[in-house]
């Protein structure tokens, strides 16, 4: 039992540790607010536009640039008879310290009267806000049965905020459950777009406003709105995703939301960024964080820690548990006490302190870069049969070999080196070690890679013979250098080492080299075209076609010599028609094959034909009428003579 | 056995122009015909080649066609098989013959390109 319940604490400890909590990846910088600020202080036109700047820097926590003009212009600009007006005029003078909207008792009755069923939420809203602003009495129950029966009337997205935001100024006696499960419903409407953002299809605004009013309406009676911790950071990335904004009101949505979510008691979004790259190195030891809230202020109170840093390679833990010390309001850690070694560590950082902060569990991807030095660089001719001993020069980094090393097809040219870190003396293995060798009078270049053995000790071994087809066989001087580079160096190197003369046996290649003519004009290729088949020649044809021609004779003659004649030939007119009408068809044939398509060679086939086939029906049948009556004679004239 | 087959082919002959009316022999002409030429038409092609295969198989099948109509129309007006006819006289077989090949003709001419 007891062991069951280890292991179940085990695995939901697993569980919590591995889930993957949202951050945000949209958020407002210090030059963003700057701008919301630049926008909402431009200089009003009319009273909507001074409210929104008057309140929207107000939430931003500025004042207005001049309180007493502003003051002057909501006072001439007010008008009594409609309630956004005074809306806006009783909002924005509550913004400004010292300014006083004078309103009459009439002015006061128009307000209480425009809170029934028969007014809109928008009128309901203002009118609210206005009495609330102006420390005017109000019956809340009233309001909130009036809101109750609108919603049901009005269910759009921008109607409901309102009403929430005016639930907010009700006294805390009334019965504001029914308002405030339209919290939970209007977030059910919200559209989940990629597991990222979660917004209204009526679009950024609606959004602002909503979380505006959610957190007005949850601090006001003191309950936790119904907002998942993943969904108020997928609100965050939604809201500040737009870093430059249409429109007055839109600035002034943002705005709101903003401070409604930097200070409300239920939920902070905590924005962790690392000033400059996130790269440490002896020169820069220390690792800045910004920790703010979505207006860009620092958490001062919060206290940052990385709960764990671990190499990206080798995984093994550098820290545990280490606390950042805030500075000037950037959170440092001294990383390179430590000592880790150079590449890339995987950072875990908390933010504690205050138990609103939502998003307060951060991963950092975090450099650490160094020096390189090369040490013990070995240059040597090394002959194939070894007869001969190695001769080894030592080069030092950043000089050059004073003499040049001559090569032929018998010896191979080797090179070995070792690359240290300048600070630990650990021995590197950075990303890209070239040997790069030039030929300066051909302007040919060939790179080799240097591989490292067991040991970390790189090793370059050109044989001549073998390589004789990357140098096209070209003998001459080759300058030999080095090149060495890696994303956590600082110092990367391009070292010229030496002068190498390298001899080829046969020279095979020209004397120039031939640059590629890649963009050279190609040869032109000439199309082909069909060749038209081979015709037999026009005797052929025409034999042939006598040839055909000839049974038509054969024909005649024998019809001819059976007695076929035409004496029977009546001349009646459907048999002329009939005949004339065959005749013209056969010339339709003719005609078809070389004029006419198939459509018009059927619209005349069907008149021509129509009228052959009913002279041809008229001449037949008095034929078969001529046959029958022959017929009958012929058979009464045997009967006759029979008897 | 040669003389008895030039025997058989001489009374065969014989029995032909006896028996046979003049009408069928009138059609029976018009076959011959039709099929010389179209044997023709088949021998310019195996010697010559088929270069236009178009032509050549719309003449070829134009021989063949009629030559089948021509056979019906012999067969409907045998006055030996009158009585599988008997709806059919031969003026009705005639009409149908003429209305057969112009419909044979129509595709043909379409197809000699």
């Amino acid at each position: 039992m007891a062991l069951f319940r280890l292991l179940s604490s085990l695995v939901l400890s697993g569980l919590v540790l591995g889930a993957h909590a949202l951050t945000p990846s949209h958020h407002l910088a210090a030059s963003d607010v700057a701008r919301l600020e630049a926008v909402l202080s431009q200089s009003f036109t009319d009273l909507q536009s001074a409210y929104y700047s008057i309140v929207g820097l107000n939430k931003l926590g500025v004042s207005v640039a001049d309180t007493d003009e502003a003051c002057r212009f909501l006072q001439s600009n007010v008008d009594p008879t409609s309630i956004a007006s005074l809306f806006y005029a009783a909002e924005a003078s509550q913004s400004l310290s010292g300014c006083e909207i004078p309103v009459s008792n009439e002015t006061r009755d128009f307000l209480l009267a425009a809170v029934s069923e028969d007014s809109t939420i928008s009128q309901i809203h203002n009118s609210v806000s206005t009495l609330s602003s102006l420390g005017l009495p109000l019956a809340s129950q009233e309001v909130v049965s009036a809101l109750t029966s609108r919603i049901t009337k009005e269910d759009n997205v921008y109607a409901i905020t309102l009403a929430l935001q005016t639930a907010a100024h009700l006294s805390q006696q009334a019965d504001l459950s029914g308002i405030l499960e339209e919290i939970e419903d209007l977030a059910a409407r919200l559209d989940d777009l990629g597991g990222v953002y979660l917004q209204f299809e009526e679009g950024l605004e609606a959004t602002a406003l909503f979380v505006t009013a959610a957190y007005a309406l949850s601090d006001h009676v003191d309950m936790e709105p119904p907002l998942k911790e993943d969904q108020v950071i997928q609100l965050v990335n939604s809201i500040f995703s737009k870093k430059s904004w249409d429109s007055l009101s839109e600035a002034f949505s943002v705005a709101c939301a903003a401070a409604a979510l930097s200070n409300n008691r239920f939920h902070v979004p905590v924005i962790v960024s690392a000033l400059g790259p996130a790269t440490v190195s002896h020169r820069q030891p220390l690792l800045q964080l910004q920790v703010t809230n979505v207006l860009c202020d620092p958490l001062t109170s919060a206290s940052v820690v990385v709960e764990s840093a671990s190499s990206v390679t080798t995984k093994s833990a550098i820290l545990n548990q280490s606390p950042f010390s805030l500075r000037d309001g950037i959170f440092e850690l001294n990383f390179m006490n430590s000592q880790p070694a150079s590449g890339y560590y995987q950072f875990a950082v908390a933010v504690t302190g205050d138990s609103r902060l939502v998003a307060n569990h951060i991963e950092l991807k975090v450099k650490v870069s160094t020096e390189v030095v090369i040490s013990n660089m070995d240059l040597s001719v090394v002959d194939k049969d070894q007869s001969i001993g190695t001769k080894t020069t030592r080069v030092d980094y950043p000089s050059k070999a004073k003499n040049s090393f001559v090569a032929d097809s018998h010896q191979n040219f080797a090179m070995s080196f070792q690359l240290v870190d300048v600070n630990t003396g650990v021995e590197l293995t950075p990303h890209q070690t070239f040997v790069r060798l030039h030929n300066q009078k051909t302007g040919q270049e060939v790179v080799f890679v240097a591989e490292p053995d067991s040991k970390n000790l790189y090793k370059f071994e050109l044989d001549t013979a073998e390589r004789k087809s990357e140098f096209d066989s070209i003998s001459g001087t080759y300058a030999l250098y080095l090149i060495v580079g890696d994303a956590t160096l600082e110092n990367p190197i391009l070292w010229n080492v030496a002068d190498v003369v390298l001899k080829f046996l046969d020279e095979e290649a020209p004397a120039t080299v031939q640059t590629k003519t890649l963009y050279v004009p190609k040869p032109e290729i000439k199309h082909l075209f069909r060749e038209p088949e081979k015709r037999p020649p026009t005797v052929v044809s025409n034999t042939f076609t006598a040839l055909v021609l000839s049974p038509f004779l054969l024909l005649l003659i024998l019809w001819i010599k059976l007695g076929a004649n035409i004496s029977n030939f009546s001349f009646s007119p459907s048999c002329i028609l009939f005949h004339v009408g065959h005749a013209a068809m056969l010339g339709l044939m003719y005609v078809y094959w070389t004029h006419l398509n198939m459509f018009q060679t059927l619209k005349y086939l069907a008149i021509l034909g129509s009228f052959t086939f009913l002279a041809g029906n008229r001449m037949l049948a008095q034929k078969a009428v001529k046959r029958i009556a022959a017929e009958q004679s012929s058979r009464l004239a045997k009967y006759r003579s029979l008897r | 056995m040669a003389a008895s087959l030039f025997s058989v082919i001489s009374r065969f002959l014989e029995e032909y122009t006896n028996t046979t009316p003049n009408k069928l022999k009138l059609v029976d002409a018009y076959l011959l015909y039709i099929l010389l030429t179209g044997a023709f038409q088949f021998l310019y092609c195996l010697l010559v080649g088929t270069f236009p295969f178009n032509s050549f198989l719309s003449g070829f099948i134009s021989c063949v066609g009629s030559f089948i109509l021509a056979v019906c129309l012999r067969i409907q007006i045998n006055p030996h098989n009158k009585g599988d006819f008997l709806t059919v006289s031969p003026e009705r077989a005639f009409a149908d013959f003429l209305f057969a090949n112009t419909v044979l003709h129509l595709v043909v001419v379409n197809f000699i390109g």
